[in-house]
């Protein structure tokens, strides 16, 4: 896929999380936002106990190795003390937000903020995490094209 | 909302985006000396020692010591050392595990109390002697329902309670972690601890089933493979 | 915030090392409020930001089960402030207290879970 495929597909793909409210939600003038809907937009999104839902199949998973690797390093940085492990669910849980929160996988959220504690904390920057991303990326295009 | 097919390409061959900045979270945290990849290796190897054994066989011992029960009920961190697990020193942290803490409460069913454990919060479990969690314990669809339609969600599971019985939820929200201890079944009388302990299941321990002589495995669910599942024993 | 300038990555380590967590806060939550018995209601406190007590035990009235340890409130914890340790305490509630539609049927049935001192008051 060329880049700019990959934005225009993007751009679509955004448009299928939008929440699928029954009313117009778009940066709403704030007399339209009353006590119950404040409540709403500020609570803790991991507070999910008692809200209605249907039965589904519940399912057994096999690990991925990344999984097991990122929940390895966020208790590595823990054991060194960059974080503490509520401040970890914090972000990972509540700071990352609704959509995104329903919308990963469940180790998707830890590696998530894994990534992004290093930038906050001030101990790698933005672009040193940029890079390194694009590091391993060609690494790994490389490796499959000298196949 | 439309619905849509919007089916990511799969990804067999291919090295995931998760994959991707798996590997540049660690390898620049480790760049940076937050940790080391030798604390890391100590850390994948911690976690490859555990599992629902240690649990199970607190259980059994519970089952054939009163005295151990006792304890067990009082003072879940203590009993646990019969069972090899020490909360605080068995971590490679030597202060516990960060995520679990030290605080393991037994909580014991008797004929007219069954208990289930949930984390309506998110997926609190006592990983130092369960082991990890099953996929279906992290779900909001658990978190969501077991705490309101209990008896529901446990039939979902093929666990049926009549009315006599109380069933507790423990919501798992804090520094506690949780195991059940179930009565044990008819059948097993003159068991040894070892007989008792291969029928206490991980799906018991967290309170969705109850054992059975005879049964020793986990509720049959369906499976999701990983693309690239852990391999043991090997490093990365 | 917290930026690496001031942040002693060793302050957790230094205090629960051979001890613990929660274990390390003992004896810092001050004199516990409430005992095992008492009938206490879940404050509705604004939950901006973030909190460990879930919107469904708010206004209920539960009865503690048992003190179970010292510790930061989750509130504090989640930005690594641990100066004030507080009292903690498991709380079981009646499901028909929490839910108008849980069956007569199964009233008996209950949920437990657990809440800092700051959430609870005297029903």
């Amino acid at each position: 896929m060329s880049t700019r495929e990959e934005v225009l597909r993007h751009l679509e793909s955004v448009g299928y999380v939008q929440p699928a409210l029954h009313k117009q939600t778009q940066a709403p003038y704030p007399d339209a936002i009353d006590h119950t809907l404040w409540r709403t937009y500020t609570r803790s999104v991991h507070d999910v106990g008692g809200e209605a839902d249907v039965p589904i199949q519940y399912e057994e998973k096999q690990e991925e190795q990344w999984e097991l690797n990122t929940f390895a390093t966020c208790e590595c940085l823990a054991w060194r003390g960059v974080w503490n492990a509520e401040e970890r669910r914090r972000r990972q849980n509540v700071d990352i937000g609704q959509t995104a929160y329903l919308g990963l996988p469940y180790y998707g959220r830890w590696l998530m903020t894994a990534a992004r504690i290093l930038v906050d904390k001030q101990y790698a920057t933005l672009t040193e995490l940029v890079n390194k991303i694009d590091e391993v990326k060609k690494r790994h295009e490389h490796k499959k094209s000298s196949r | 909302m439309s619905e849509h097919d919007h089916k990511p390409a799969p990804m067999v061959d291919e090295v995931s985006d998760f994959e991707i900045l798996e590997m540049a979270v660690r390898e620049l945290a480790i760049e940076k000396g937050l940790f080391s990849a030798e604390d890391h290796r100590i850390w994948t190897e911690y976690v490859h020692t555990l599992g629902p054994t240690p649990a199970a066989r607190l259980v059994a011992k519970a089952w054939l010591d009163p005295e151990y029960k006792k304890l067990a009920v009082a003072d879940g961190v203590a009993a646990s050392k019969a069972v090899g697990v020490d909360w605080v020193n068995s971590p490679p942290t030597k202060f516990g595990t960060p995520s679990d803490y030290c605080n393991l409460r037994v909580l014991e069913d008797t004929p007219t109390l069954k208990h289930v454990v949930v984390c309506t919060l998110c997926s609190c479990y006592p990983r130092p002697i369960l082991g990890q969690s099953p996929e279906w314990y992290r779900t909001p669809n658990y978190r969501r329902r077991l705490v309101r339609w209990p008896r529901q969600v446990l039939s979902e599971f093929g666990l049926q309670l009549p009315p006599e019985v109380q069933i507790r939820v423990a919501d798992s929200n804090q520094k506690t972690r949780y195991i059940v201890l179930p009565v044990r079944p008819a059948g097993t009388e003159g068991w040894t601890e070892d007989q008792l302990t291969e029928i206490v299941t991980r799906d018991c321990l967290i309170g969705v089933a109850v054992p059975k002589p005879g049964v020793k495995s986990n509720i049959k669910l369906p499976v999701h493979k990983a693309v690239h599942p852990v391999q043991h024993g090997h490093g990365h | 915030m917290s930026t690496k300038s001031h942040h002693d990555r060793n302050h957790h380590a230094s205090i629960a090392t051979g001890i613990g967590d929660p274990q390390c806060f003992k004896g810092k939550g001050g004199k516990p409020k409430f005992k095992e018995g008492d009938a206490v209601r879940i404050k509705n406190l604004p939950d901006i930001f973030y909190t460990r007590c879930q919107v469904y035990t708010r206004g209920a009235v539960g009865r503690v089960t048992k003190l179970v340890y010292e510790s930061p409130a989750a509130e504090d914890e989640a930005w690594d402030n641990t100066e004030k340790p507080e009292w903690f305490y498991s709380v079981a509630f009646k499901q028909k207290d929490l839910w108008p539609e849980y069956s007569d049927t199964f009233s008996n049935d209950t949920v437990e879970t657990e809440f800092c001192e700051r959430w609870l008051e005297k029903p």
